[in-house]
């Protein structure tokens, strides 16, 4: 307690500022000082282009005044030989919660906890918590000597900082991390406006997706335009009016991953903002969408550690991908460089603050050059949050915030001395210590034949050691600038030490004298005989070796083991003598012809001539479909559900497609070539659905079928009724009961009819009346529903019971919009002259029964009964393992209503198509259609079958006869990397046990925090 | 008043429409199926044969080309062109112990406690559930009704699909105990950002010296034909030391299963099965060595890893079998999955098991000499039971396991089902053909 107090005191005397002091009293004396200093002969790093030799930087009140080859150094001015040294503008880490108040998740809140629906933020505010942009750094700003020291030892001089705790996080300050008033420190308020893909601190129920909390940041933005033109004139609202002053400043999305980023960027395409987006240190897996976005990024050095990969059964639960990452993620920031990308450096998302140096190093070693490095840390933060007036160079009227080094800043043994801020000098390392390291030959008293070596890692640890012929003794050193002290028991065997006391009298001398263990006054001296040796040539050996081993590793597509060296590109194909499901009123044409050109199918038919430069494959007893087609799908997705209220119709799946999910490559073993991602079942109005091919390897936007139609997910019954919730007793979202189902839908669809027709209202007025109307307030939700009533936008609606399928007839009949689809519509066979006759079709399990009560009418006669009805049926998988056997379970309604082979083939093929409007491209073998196609080894709907070759748009994504090279190739990669791991381990570098994540399976009823892992059910 | 008698009615007249066919009466009259293609369960295809049984036993087999039969007095049911099958015994089972799975007051699969040898599935076997004729219409005619539940979960039982109570349907009780062994690698659950961590289990040290302490226990108390107080729990064990019990030992991982045989065999235990064995093919020669058979939890499942091959599920029993391990299929706790067992025997010949005959064996003969009812049933073989079942095709495809007739202990059972008297009302509904 003393100390602290004593720190402060002096903390608070030795500081003195010429600057922003005015307004404050003074107990004492004036004490502003001149503030002019001048560093003469050093190398100055001006910028990162600019290297100026044996120069002089003059600084006055904190700002550089001059720097130059011949600078006038005006009289009062202190001046320092920089002789050998170097100096660099102050580093900057626009990343940074410096002295922002810490983020603490309150607790409680999750599985079984009350939900909150409504903030918890008492005042003027959003009706959402994640959504703060009023928050402000400078007003949370509170200086924190501690951690400034930590940043300013590293060589930073100023940060930006922002409290890091919501959506929209509020504005962000730039400061300066030297130990003074606040006042002082905050070099630029408000500088930055802050967005993340994280709600934070914030219970609220909404959004408890990424989907949700994409949609609740556009709603946020659309509000605060609406608030901006009209909405002020109904309410204040401190939240909005902050969002839209907040456009003016330089934008950062913390993005969560590489993904992240390119959703981040489609935000702000949306808005007409180009944020600045805080990458996670993955980017080099996906380059070209990264570069795409024509966003700058703050990439972090949080390389991951080594795994524990020893016990090689063990090892199995690391994945290549995670291997890969390990040992790609330090050659990132080099990629980027190459790549042209914009990036600043942080030390966010660093486990240790002190890693910094160590993992920027390595991504020199791995490609970073020296000078974008440099650009990363000065020029590049500075201009992107538009301060490059104040920081980031040296040149005339910037902040005087320098660093004094010893070297090249990034060199292994440079070391950081001084660093300047605001003209203030802060001390890290003494530059003018002087290195005691080497041999002396010692004499004391009479005793002449000794010798001292001074050895150490450093010449600020010196390790001291005195031979005496062949004894060699460890004496106590102590040093204060030059005064030395040193106690030395010369002979073991006889206790009794002489203390010497002395001082420098030039860099090689020492001579002092003190007392001999029987008090007898002697005098010693030391003459350096020999200097240690530098050690810099060893780092540059290891340096190369890294490199060289580094240089094997490659990208894959997407990066996951079973990735891709290339991505699969379309190809010209014939094949030959299959037997061809058509799924067209030519049926299943034996010994036939398929040629495949430009993606497309180009020609069905017998003996077709091989155009030249086409590959023909041999279909000689295997069978060719088209590709199947899932309506019911969850895989590739981030999320599942919104379930934070009873509609989420804002939600798009789209925002959320995880192209890296293996689960898209077992599907394509499995023959499926389309899906339909849809939003889970939590909700009675759900999100927006995406459909997508599984083009393993590509980005989600090029998985997405340009110019497919909209469809959204609906689901009624026990999980909108919340009827299996771990803990019914806090349940408080409405609808609890089937009848309060139909009323969310009859409340949605009855504003969103309103709402349209506010639109269609405003729309109509001339240019002049629309000057004075009211331009009603975009409402994404509203719109998706106005959507349906239009007829441009689908219904997809899991249903169960035939009490709910018929109310929602009902429903769709009054307001008169139709129900695209019924899914698992497991009593779809009680109504199925209903649904025909509304036009609805039924996309259903073949047999799963039983594990609901809702399920307790469910048979696998349904599919049968209802296509007999007329209804357009389809075989779905809702579940990752079911997909991969569609062609199987398309076969059970062989077993079970009889039907046709062909008609049960195209309940995952055809059908699907046409429930998802596809069918002019996909579900059928006929010329001018995508070539989406699979060849099996019998036929398809036998359970020996299995697809032999995998093709979309006419490029192999699947290839059974590859999988054994594929294999291979990837326990060599495993291999290699293992081997560099224990070398690592073996070299020291702390390690993590393995331990694979695992994205989890999605089914639709998973809500975030409802369904737990293993928990089974649809 | 009214309001119970209404919902008495209410009751009752949904209990008429879900109401099982009543249990088949006892075989009166010698029948023969003629002219079938016979699988006989031993890997043999008899493709022209007879098939005879009397008073519930099969009394021969024979291929109708060579032998000709006296058959007089004999219903002689003509199955030519059809497929004759030994009854599927679906091991692992909870069918009987759970109805709805959501609903609570129908599941009764597990009991708490850690140690509990002494539980006993087949008390809760439900001969009424509605989940029992849609298994035996493809085919399935034997379960073994397991326990879960706990580190010891109880003694199972192998029940017929067709009795008026469970004492009745019960073809063997209580043929084993079940043991969850404590796994070596531990599911962590992150619900920050929903994955699964996989990290060493740090809490089974305890857990594995429990089972120790329990198993040595019950070792001595089994020495003892009459201890002088009787103790339920090791009383339930006595059997796994003389190898009148099997000890199923739910395992997956490589490290587990070895660990889990050794101690078991290291405990006095005679006869040891590997249930689950999802990484069995990490160590076929240990299992091999040991003699220990394993039945495989359903093959119907993803990869363990990402970057597992997309297959290796699928192409486990061929492995194993390749391995010369005695495999059995199972579809776990997947109760009204279990209807589609045969087909998991059918992808284990599409992925690598020798042939369909082989494959058929891991859902028949293999499975009843695992659980110890191969001289009862699993083959149709003279003097086993004649629980078998007429196919009108391939019973491993779900194209053709059309089934037609099914015997059980040659008792003709109805095949009748919930989900085909559904199918017929709204087929008359719709006058659909």
């Amino acid at each position: 307690m003393t100390k602290h107090f004593l720190a402060a005191i002096f903390a608070a005397g030795l500081t003195y500022s010429a600057i922003a002091q005015t307004t404050f009293p003074r107990n004492g004396v004036y004490d502003e000082r001149p503030g002019m200093y001048a560093f003469t002969n050093a190398t100055i790093v001006v910028d990162p282009q600019t290297t100026l030799q044996n120069a002089t930087l003059l600084i006055r009140n904190g700002r550089v005044e001059a720097v130059g080859a011949s600078v006038n150094i005006p009289a009062g001015t202190v001046t320092t030989d920089l002789k050998g040294k170097r100096i660099y503008p102050g580093l900057i880490d626009i990343d940074s919660d410096y002295g922002m108040p810490e983020v603490t998740r309150s607790a409680g809140g999750g599985r079984g906890g009350v939900p909150q629906y409504e903030s918890n933020k008492k005042g003027a505010y959003y009706w959402n918590q994640a959504i703060q942009p009023e928050n402000e750094a400078s007003v949370l700003f509170k200086a924190n000597p501690t951690k400034a020291d930590e940043l300013r030892k590293l060589g930073f001089g100023a940060v930006l900082t922002h409290p890091h705790d919501g959506i929209a996080r509020g504005t962000g300050s730039l400061v300066a991390l030297a130990d003074d008033r606040e006042n002082t420190l905050m070099l630029k308020p408000g500088a930055t406006a802050h967005y993340s893909f994280s709600k934070g601190t914030s219970g609220q129920q909404y959004p408890n997706s990424m989907m949700g909390v994409v949609a609740l940041l556009r709603q946020a933005m659309y509000d605060a335009d609406w608030y901006k033109r009209s909405g002020s004139k109904e309410q204040a609202n401190m939240s909005l009016n902050a969002l839209t002053r907040n456009l003016a400043l330089p934008a950062i999305f913390e993005a969560n991953d590489k993904l992240g980023i390119v959703r981040a960027d489609k935000i702000g395409d949306e808005f007409g903002i180009q944020y600045i987006i805080r990458s996670t240190g993955d980017e080099y897996q996906r380059l070209d969408e990264v570069k795409a976005t024509g966003a700058s990024l703050i990439v972090p050095l949080n390389f991951p550690q080594p795994y524990d990969v020893e016990d090689a059964w063990d090892a199995d639960n690391v994945s290549l991908a995670e291997l890969k990452h390990w040992e790609m993620a330090p050659t990132n920031a080099g990629r980027l460089a190459a790549a042209n990308i914009p990036f600043a450096l942080t030390t966010a998302g660093l486990r240790n603050k002190a890693d910094f140096w160590t993992n920027l190093r390595k991504a020199i070693e791995n490609g970073l050059p020296e000078q974008k490095a440099l650009e990363a840390l000065t020029t590049v933060p500075a201009k992107l949050i538009r301060v490059d007036d104040l920081v980031g160079t040296l040149q005339k009227g910037r902040l005087a915030n320098f660093i004094i080094t010893s070297g090249n800043l990034f060199s292994t043994d440079n070391i950081i001395y001084e660093n300047w801020l605001q003209g203030k000098q802060y001390i890290v390392n003494n530059k003018d210590l002087v290195d005691l390291r080497g041999t002396w030959n010692l004499t004391v008293g009479s005793q002449s034949n000794l010798r001292l070596n001074i050895t150490g890692k450093s010449a600020d640890k010196p390790e001291y050691q005195i031979q005496a012929d062949t004894v060699k003794i460890t004496p106590k050193v102590a040093i204060s600038g030059d005064l030395i002290s040193m106690q030395i028991q010369l002979d073991k065997r006889k206790p009794g030490t002489i203390r010497l006391t002395g001082y420098r009298t030039s860099p090689t001398n020492l001579k002092g004298d003190g007392e001999s263990p029987d008090g007898k006054m002697i005098t010693w001296t030391a003459v350096k005989a020999v200097d240690s040796p530098r050690t810099t040539s060893v780092t540059s050996t290891s340096t190369t070796s890294t490199t060289a081993t580094t240089a094997v590793s490659s990208i894959l597509y997407p990066f996951v083991g079973m990735g891709n060296a290339q991505k699969p590109k379309a190809e010209a194909v014939l094949i030959r003598n299959a037997t061809v499901w058509t799924n067209e009123k030519e049926g299943v044409l034996t010994n036939a012809d398929v040629l495949i050109t430009d993606g497309k199918i180009s020609k069905v038919g017998k003996s077709l001539t091989a155009p030249a430069n086409v590959k023909v494959v041999d279909g000689t007893g295997k069978h060719l479909t088209n590709g199947i087609i899932d309506e019911h799908s969850h895989i590739a997705l981030l999320s599942i559900n919104e379930g934070g209220q009873s509609s989420s119709a804002e939600v798009r799946m789209s925002d959320v497609i995880n192209p890296e999910d293996i689960n898209i490559y077992r599907q394509l073993a499995g023959g499926v070539t389309t899906s339909q991602l849809l939003h889970g079942s939590a909700n009675a109005i759900g999100g927006q659905s995406a459909i997508v091919k599984l083009k393993w390897g590509e980005s989600p936007e090029n998985m997405l079928i340009k110019g497919a139609d909209g469809f959204i997910k609906f689901a009624l019954g026990e999980n909108v009724k919340q009827a299996n919730y771990p803990n019914p007793g806090v349940l408080t979202r409405f609808p609890q009961s089937r009848m309060g189902v139909e009323q969310v839908f009859m409340d949605h669809f009855t504003r969103a009819k309103e709402y349209a027709a506010g639109w269609a209202a405003y729309n109509k007025l001339n240019a002049k009346e629309k000057a004075t109307a009211l331009m009603p307030r975009r409402d994404i939700e509203l719109d998706a529903l106005a959507e349906i009533l239009a007829n441009k936008r689908f219904i997809t609606c899991h249903s169960y019971v035939q009490s709910e399928i018929n109310m929602l007839l009902k429903v769709a009949d009054s307001l008169h919009f139709k129900v695209n689809t019924f899914t698992h519509i497991l009593e779809g066979y009680k109504l199925a002259d209903k649904m025909a006759k509304h036009g609805a079709g039924g996309s259903s399990f073949a047999d799963w029964w039983a594990y609901k009560m809702e399920v307790h009418d469910a048979i696998p006669y349904n599919a049968a009964l209802m296509h007999r009805q007329g209804v357009t049926v389809s075989i779905n998988s809702d579940d990752a393992e079911m997909a991969r056997r569609l062609n199987q379970e398309a076969a059970k309604t062989v077993e079970y209503g009889g039907l046709s082979e062909e008609d049960a083939w195209k309940m995952v093929t055809l059908n699907p198509a046409k429930l998802l409007h596809l069918d002019a491209n996909l579900g059928s073998v006929k010329a001018g259609k995508d070539a989406d196609l699979v060849l099996w080894n019998a036929n398809p709907l036998a359970i020996y079958a299995r697809p032999e070759m995998t093709m979309i748009d006419g490029a192999v994504y699947f290839s059974l006869k590859d999988e054994d090279q594929k294999r291979e190739q990837m326990q060599g990669e495993r291999a290699r990397i293992i081997q560099k791991m224990l070398t690592a381990k073996a070299s020291g570098a702390s390690t993590t046990r393995p331990m694979p994540r695992r994205a989890r399976m999605w089914h639709c009823e998973d809500v975030e925090g409802v369904m737990a892992e293993g928990e089974e059910g649809k | 008043m009214k309001k119970i008698l209404v919902s008495i009615f209410t009751l009752a007249s949904l209990m008429s429409f879900g109401q099982n066919p009543a249990p088949a009466k006892p075989q009166t009259k010698t029948i023969a199926l003629m002219g079938g293609t016979v699988h006989v369960g031993t890997g043999q295809l008899i493709p022209n044969g007879i098939v005879l049984f009397s008073n519930g036993l099969i009394t021969n087999v024979v291929d109708g080309t060579l032998v000709k039969l006296n058959l007089t007095d004999v219903d002689v049911v003509d199955v030519s062109g059809k497929h004759v099958y030994p009854g599927i015994i679906s091991p692992a089972s909870t069918v009987g112990l759970q109805e709805t799975g959501a609903v609570r007051a129908t599941v009764d699969k597990q009991e708490i406690g850690i140690l509990n040898p002494n539980i006993r599935a087949l008390i809760a076997y439900n001969t009424d559930s509605e989940i029992i004729p849609t298994i035996r219409n493809n085919g399935v005619l034997v379960t073994q009704a397991m326990p879960q539940g706990g580190t010891v979960s109880g003694s199972s039982s192998v029940m017929m699909a067709d009795g008026w109570n469970w004492e009745d349907a019960a073809l063997k009780k209580d043929d084993g105990i079940w043991l969850n062994w404590p796994n070596y690698f531990a599911r962590d659950f992150n619900f920050e950002d929903f994955t699964t961590v996989v990290k060493k289990n740090d809490k089974r040290g305890p857990a594995i010296d429990a089972l120790q302490a329990t198993f040595a226990d019950a070792k001595a108390y089994a020495a003892s034909p009459t201890p002088a107080v009787m103790n339920l729990k090791l009383e339930a064990m006595r059997g796994l030391f003389s190898g009148k019990l099997n000890l199923y030992i739910r395992a997956d991982y490589g490290k587990d299963i070895i660990e889990a045989v050794t101690f078991a065999k290291s405990a006095g235990v005679q006869k040891v099965v590997i249930v689950g064995g999802e990484e069995a093919n990490r160590v076929t020669s240990f299992l091999k060595d040991n003699n220990v058979p394993v039945i495989l939890s359903g093959l119907h499942r993803l990869p363990n890893r990402e970057d597992e091959d997309v297959d290796l599920p699928y192409r486990m029993p061929g492995i194993l079998q390749k391995a010369g391990i005695l495999v059995s299929l199972s579809y776990a706790d997947e109760w009204w999955r279990t209807r589609n067992l045969p087909f998991l025997a059918g992808t284990a010949a599409g992925f690598g098991v020798t042939d369909r005959e082989e494959a058929l064996k891991m859902v028949t003969s293999n499975t009843a000499k695992i659980l110890g009812i191969d001289t009862l049933v699993g083959t149709l073989e003279k003097g086993k039971q004649a629980t078998l079942f007429v196919s009108a095709g391939d019973a491993l495809d779900m194209r053709t396991n059309v089934i037609e007739h099914v015997f059980i202990q040659g008792r003709k059972v109805n095949l009748d089902d919930r989900h085909k008297r559904l199918y017929k009302t709204y087929k008359d509904k719709y006058e659909q053909k």
